[in-house]
This record gives C-alpha cells, sequence and structure tokens, in this order.
C-alpha cells in the first residue's frame, strides 16, 4: 500500500466550472447597471456597514438571496459554491449588502441544521425574500474571545423563557429585527463550562428589548449594545436543543469564518489604487503587485473551503487559515495604500474617501468572527500542538 | 457529486504516482549521507528515476519521455524537493526535455540541465552543468530565439556553488554552437520564464511542506521549562504562520499548475496566473525560513540538521527566473494597466 502524505491544511484548488462562470457574469453585468444607475456608491467593507433593504429585496428578486435555503423554504435551493460567486461579486464592487449578510451567511445555515419545522416554515422564507434582517448576539462586556463566559441569562417560566444582560458590539443592531442570542441556561460549572448554555431567537421589536448605539472611531454608528430585560421567549424561539448552544454555535461561526468577506472588505480600494497608479496619481509600486498576488491565492484557498464544506467535509482548520490570512491582507491593503499617499492629499477625492474608511475599519478586521490570535490556535490545534 | 463537479473541476495528480512517489522520497530521506555544506549530485537515485520513467515525467512520449501532465510534473518536483534530493528534475526533465522538443532535437535522455547565454555566449548560474553530459541553451539571437544541445566538453566551465552549496557552474559557449542551432517559435522565450518560475514554485512548495513536518516535530518533541516548546503560544503562533503561508504559496502554485496543464501553457492568463504564485511563495518563504529558524533554536542552525537542506534551497530557488520583486513589478503593472473595473477579472482569469 502507497503511503499517504499527511493531509495538506488547506484542500487542494479546484477550478470553477462553466456555469459559475456564467453566474458571474449575470451578476456582474446587473451590479455594473445598478452602478452606473446610481443605486450605490461602491465602498469599503459595506457587508459591515452599508444597509439598503431595497437593494436587498433585488438581489432575493433575482434569486441570489436565500441561495443554499431549500425551495420548499422559498429559497433557491442552490450550492454553497454559487452562492460563494455571487458574494464575491457583490463585494469586490463594494455593494450595501449589510442588511441580509448575517442571514445570508449563517442565520439561514442555522435555521437549517438546528431549527423545527416552524421556525423553517417562519424564518427562512423571509429571509430569502430579504424582508428580515438578523444580527449576532454572542458578545458581552466582559466575554469576548473567551464566549463560554456569557452572563445573560436564561430563566424558565411559563410557556419560555426569559432572558435578562447585556450583548454589545451588536453590528446592525438598530437596523434587524432578530438576533440569535448566546445565554446560559443553567448555573455555571466551571468543570463543564461549555454547557449549560443555550441560543435563542429574539425578536429585537420586542418588550424589555433596548438597543444602544455605539460609535465608532470614525464617527460611524454600526455597533450597539442590547439590553435584554426579562425578554420573554417563547418555546417555539429556543433555537436547537437547550443545553447544547456551546456546539451550535461553534458550528455557526464555521460559516462565518472563511467566506470571501474575509479577503475582499478592502478589494474597492484595491482596484482604485490600481488605477490611480495607471493614471500616475501614485507612483507604480510592486507591493501593488504583492497585494493583488494574496487576494488572487485567498480567493482560489477560500473557493477550495468552500468546495469541501459543500461535499461535507471538515474544515475548521482551513477555514481558519483562510481567516488569518485573508483579514491579514485586507487590513495591509489599507496600510499599504496608506503609505503611498502623502498627507493631505485629496487630488481624489475617491480614493482618499475609500483610504481613510478603510484604515478606520481596518483594525476590526482581525477582530471579529474571532480573534487572529484565537485563530491561531486552532490552526495550531489543528496541527496537532494543543 | 456529478453536480459539483459541473461547478468546480478537481485537477489532482493522480494518487497512486503521490504515493509511489512519497515512499520512494522518504526512502531516500531516511539513507542519504549526512548533510554536508556541498551538495552533490546523486547518480544512484537518478539512474533510479530514469528506470522508473521520472526523469522525463512531462516529456511527450514520442520523444521518450513519459507524457505526464504538468500536474503530475509538479507533484514529482514538490516531492524531490521535500527530501532535498540533489537531482536536476526542473532542468532536465521539466524545461530541457521541453526546448528540445520545441527545436525538433533528439533527445538521448542523457543528463542535461538548461540555461540562457547572453549574447557573449556566458551563462550564469547553470545548475548541476558539471555533471552533465550535455547543456540545452536557450539563446536570444536578434528577435528570434534558437535552442542548442551542446555537449558539456564543448563548453569552457567555471565551477561555482550558490548559497544552498549546489553545483551552479559559470558556462562558456563557442558562439557557432549557439549561431548553428535550430530556431524556436518566437514564444518560446517567454515560455520558458514562465515555465522555470513554475518549476521553482513547486519545489519551493514541496520544501516549504517538509519544513512545516520537521517543525511540527521538533516543537512536539523538545522541552523547556518542563514542557514541549510546542505548548508555548508564542511557538504555536510561529507554527500556525508557516502553515498558513505555505498553503497560501501551494493554492497559488496548483493554481498556477492545473491552468497549464488544462490549457497545455496556451491560456493567455499564464503570465498573470504564474506571476502569482511566484510572489505567494517568494514572500511565504520569507515568513517560513524565518519562524522554523527560530522554533528549531541553534541547533537548527547546524550542518548536521536538515533544517537547512530546505531554506537554502527555499532562498535559491525562490530567487530564480525573476527575483521575487520582478514579479511584483510585472504583476503590478498588469494590475495598474487593468484599472479599477478589470482587475477583478484580472484576479480571477489572468487576462486583461
Ligand atoms: C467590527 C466588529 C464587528 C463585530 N460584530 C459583532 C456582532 O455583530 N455580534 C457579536 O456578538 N460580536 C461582534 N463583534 C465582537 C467580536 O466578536 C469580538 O470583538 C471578538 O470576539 C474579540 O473580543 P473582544 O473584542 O472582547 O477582545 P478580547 O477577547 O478582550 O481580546 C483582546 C485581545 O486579547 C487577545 N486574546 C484574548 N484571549 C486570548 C487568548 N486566549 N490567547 C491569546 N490572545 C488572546 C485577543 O486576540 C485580542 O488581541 C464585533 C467586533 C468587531 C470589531
Amino acid at each position: 500500500m502507497a503511503r499517504e502524505p499527511r493531509p495538506p491544511v488547506v484542500p487542494p484548488v479546484v477550478v470553477e466550472g462553466e456555469t459559475l462562470r456564467r453566474l458571474r457574469e449575470e451578476v456582474r453585468e446587473f451590479l455594473a447597471e445598478q452602478i452606473e444607475a446610481g443605486r450605490f456608491t461602491p465602498h469599503v467593507d459595506t457587508w459591515l456597514t452599508r444597509w439598503d433593504r431595497d437593494f436587498t429585496r433585488d438581489l432575493a428578486q433575482r434569486g441570489w438571496l436565500g441561495m443554499v435555503i431549500p425551495t420548499e423554504y422559498g429559497g433557491q435551493g442552490r450550492t454553497y459554491l454559487e452562492r460563494f460567486v455571487v458574494t464575491e461579486e457583490l463585494l469586490v464592487v463594494g455593494a450595501p449588502v449589510a442588511a441580509h449578510w448575517v442571514a445570508e451567511r449563517q442565520i439561514g445555515p442555522s435555521l437549517l441544521r438546528y431549527g423545527t419545522e416552524g421556525q423553517k416554515r417562519h424564518f427562512l422564507p423571509r429571509i430569502s425574500r430579504g424582508d428580515i434582517v438578523f444580527g449576532i448576539g454572542m458578545s458581552e462586556p466582559d466575554s469576548g474571545s473567551d464566549l463560554a463566559s456569557v452572563r445573560t441569562r436564561a430563566e424558565r417560566v411559563d410557556g419560555g423563557w426569559r432572558l435578562s444582560g447585556t450583548k454589545v458590539w451588536t453590528s446592525g443592531a438598530h437596523e434587524a429585527d432578530a438576533f440569535f442570542a448566546l445565554a446560559r441556561s443553567a448555573p455555571l460549572d466551571p468543570a463543564h463550562r461549555h454547557q449549560g448554555l443555550s441560543q435563542f431567537i429574539v425578536d429585537l421589536h420586542a418588550s424589555g428589548v433596548e438597543i444602544r448605539p455605539i460609535i465608532s472611531m470614525g464617527g460611524d454608528h454600526h455597533f450597539n449594545e442590547v439590553h435584554l430585560d426579562g425578554v420573554l421567549i417563547p418555546d417555539d424561539r429556543v433555537l436547537g436543543a437547550i443545553g447544547e448552544g456551546w456546539q451550535q454555535v461553534t458550528s455557526e461561526l464555521g460559516f462565518e469564518r472563511s467566506g470571501p468577506e474575509r479577503y475582499l472588505s478592502t478589494f474597492q480600494l484595491l482596484a482604485a489604487a490600481a488605477e490611480a497608479m495607471e493614471e500616475g496619481s501614485l507612483p507604480l509600486d510592486p507591493g501593488l503587485g504583492r497585494h493583488v498576488a494574496r487576494v488572487a491565492a485567498l480567493h482560489q484557498m477560500s473557493f477550495a473551503v468552500s468546495t469541501a464544506l459543500e461535499a461535507h467535509a471538515d474544515a475548521d482548520t482551513a477555514a481558519a487559515a483562510v481567516k488569518v490570512l485573508g483579514t491579514t491582507t485586507e487590513g495591509d491593503i489599507a496600510d499599504y495604500v496608506d503609505t503611498l499617499t502623502a498627507s493631505g492629499w485629496i487630488e481624489d477625492e475617491e480614493l482618499y474617501t475609500l483610504l481613510h474608511a478603510a484604515i478606520l475599519q481596518r483594525p476590526g478586521f482581525t477582530l471579529r468572527g474571532g480573534t487572529n490570535e484565537i485563530l491561531r490556535g486552532v490552526i495550531a490545534r489543528g496541527l496537532g500542538l494543543r | 457529486m456529478a453536480d459539483l463537479e459541473r461547478l468546480a473541476v478537481s485537477t489532482r495528480p493522480d494518487p497512486d504516482l503521490v504515493g509511489m512517489l512519497a515512499d520512494l522520497f522518504e526512502a531516500y530521506r531516511s539513507t542519504r549521507p549526512a548533510p554536508t555544506e556541498r551538495v552533490e549530485f546523486d547518480p544512484a537515485l537518478w539512474a533510479h528515476l530514469d528506470e522508473l520513467g521520472l526523469t522525463r515525467l512531462t516529456a511527450s512520449e514520442s520523444s521518450g519521455g513519459s507524457g505526464a501532465s504538468w500536474v503530475e510534473g509538479a507533484a514529482l518536483l514538490g516531492l524531490a524537493a521535500a527530501a532535498g534530493a540533489p537531482v536536476p528534475l526542473a532542468e532536465h526533465g521539466v524545461l530541457g526535455a521541453w526546448l528540445l522538443e520545441e527545436a525538433g532535437l533528439p533527445n538521448d535522455g542523457a543528463l542535461r540541465t538548461v540555461c540562457r547565454p547572453d549574447p557573449s555566449g556566458r551563462a550564469l548560474n547553470v545548475t548541476f552543468a558539471r555533471d552533465a553530459a550535455a547543456i540545452v541553451a536557450l539563446w536570444e539571437d536578434g528577435d528570434c530565439w534558437r535552442v542548442a544541445d551542446v555537449p558539456t566538453e564543448r563548453t569552457r566551465l567555471t565551477e561555482r556553488r550558490n548559497l544552498a552549496g549546489e553545483p551552479c557552474d559559470t558556462v562558456q559557449f563557442e558562439l557557432a554552437d549557439l549561431e548553428a542551432a535550430p530556431l524556436v517559435a518566437d514564444t518560446v522565450g517567454h515560455q520558458f520564464h514562465l515555465r522555470g518560475a513554475l518549476a521553482r514554485s513547486a519545489q519551493v512548495c514541496g520544501a516549504m511542506e517538509r519544513v512545516l513536518e520537521v517543525v511540527l516535530t521538533h516543537a512536539r518533541e523538545r522541552e523547556q521549562f518542563g514542557r514541549p516548546i510546542g505548548k508555548f503560544q508564542a511557538i504555536q503562533h510561529l507554527v500556525a504562520d508557516i502553515a498558513t503561508e505555505s498553503s497560501l504559496a501551494r493554492a497559488a502554485t496548483d493554481t498556477a499548475v492545473a491552468r497549464a496543464a488544462t490549457t497545455n501553457w496556451q491560456d493567455p492568463g499564464m503570465l498573470f496566473t504564474v506571476g502569482v504564485a511566484k510572489s505567494c511563495v517568494g514572500h511565504a518563504a520569507s515568513v517560513v525560513v524565518r519562524n522554523a529558524h527560530q522554533v528549531l533554536g541553534a541547533i537548527g542552525t547546524t550542518l548536521e540538521h536538515e533544517l537547512h537542506v530546505l531554506t537554502k534551497p527555499i532562498l535559491v530557488r525562490r530567487s530564480e527566473y525573476g527575483s521575487v520583486h520582478e514579479w511584483d513589478e510585472t504583476l503590478a503593472e498588469l494590475a495598474a494597466s487593468a484599472g479599477r473595473d478589470r482587475l477583478w477579472p484580472l484576479i480571477l482569469t489572468g487576462r486583461r
């Protein structure tokens, strides 16, 4: 028997087939029309900062929402790979996609895996139409990387649960209709910290929910603090099984990690810099080539991971690798362009706008969805060091 | 699964071949002599590879090769590099054999290396020239290209060694030998550069993957402060970065190899695609070499240790067939001329 070498950290690359190439063309054409018509201004990090429900509904009408949701639940019943190319095309033009981002990426797949039939019938068609906006209710003031330490409490009451606590850094909560909250439903057992956690589907318009803005350093409002003051969660809004919250939330994070938003957040800036070099307003510099090369390779890596996920292969380590490299690269692009420009330089208003937004968003790239330090630990575990 | 195939096409090398190569080079690695500061051509290994039809794996069968694709060729180069095998597989099998075919010259299978002599007929850094029976020279003659197959004894050879201690000689040809050589297509010069760059990328990827194994073993076995150093988070992060950077280089290289294999190098996007591989490989090498030596500590800096058998060739090969800087410049020019709206299609297809 031939000896198989150790499996690679990242699954082998695959070549995009004809179906996907055609889909790209279709999406690209639509987006060019939208930009032409002034429907949106291309920007950086739009998946976190640009909500446009009308745009989201337009995508739904074209069949580019609810893509991996089966048709019986109002979705498109397509593959993760088709969703991958649509996602990439939306991100590279900096389209306003924040309104459906969380639902499309992780809420839909989580509901499909853990939701009851009733929850699926209720939420999935709304997600697929772009009629409901979701946020993520994981982090808390004292629980960042150490997510299992969340203190939001769920108390059993007649017919459901009452949630009390504070969620923080909730992106888009002020625009959202609901989020999945991770809460402690049984007292903490220090020897088994991952037990006693549960996920709840929280209506953000319900009584007892208070959403307060947190203003980011550039003056934008995308973060919030969400106070839950005895919010009543009926039994049919418990996600999955009580006590299984940790396992569910980590699988949800898996969907979050390796997608194209992990290397394309600053693509519009990179593209604008390339244009500026051609026009001579920035010096032609090999650093551009270096960053372009990394983005190209990251695309291949991320596509390979998506293919593995589509085939139900385990890809936790690979997903962490994409996220560490991708978020570092997209941040480095902001810093790189900054090193080429002189202070106070405003000749190219558009480039300047993109650059400043990218610099201000950059610190978040390597934090959100699990910090790069935590992810390097995931990779080290995958390599057998932990 | 059938559906999946229409969406995404896998281009992995034949698993039986890969298994056979892995065994062969593993056996070589476990029995090879202890490293010295000089790397010498290994005739016994070469003869063995030749018997198995591996020395000209990707050359056409009609020319005496094995007719395999670049996907298999790259796998061979990578595994050989991972074992630090001192044999000119890229020079003889991938580049030399191809040039002879382009020129319509016969190939008797004797050991060859390749080079691109300057207008005075001199070539620098010709790997294993002293061991080769003949040297295949690609010569730019005005606006056309010629390929000469010159017996080594007809050249004047100055023995030199590169950073890795490999034979890397200066070769002076008789101009008459070059001038009389057959013409080849205009594209051959450019193609040679691309093929050389991609062959080097495949070799560096293989060596970097072996570095990861060496580092992992050391991190598990070496103990300080009463525990394996791999338990320290600082070490884990150094190792994680070796893994991610070499994976990125691998993704870029395999993409270029797949594109070369499926289009027989005819894809107009090859320049960009090879450039992406060479750039990612080159920058990955910086991190991999630095971090690996950091994790290994002092023992990793010694002659007897395996690490330098990998790290030195990694640094040598990332700079051959265009420096990292040159490839970054090429990519920058392609990206700038694509401009804002065409940058993304360029990234996906390599075409403008
Ligand atoms: C832009 C943005 C959007 C976000 N959106 C949401 C959202 O919608 N919903 C939500 O729930 N959360 C959201 N978050 C929160 C995000 O998940 C947390 O920021 C993240 O988990 C890190 O937590 P923290 O900020 O409290 O940092 P901390 O966990 O306090 O970490 C601070 C530093 O310490 C390091 N560190 C911590 N533990 C370790 C360890 N064990 N080993 C080594 N280093 C360690 C970290 O890597 C980091 O460098 C968002 C964050 C950002 C920046």
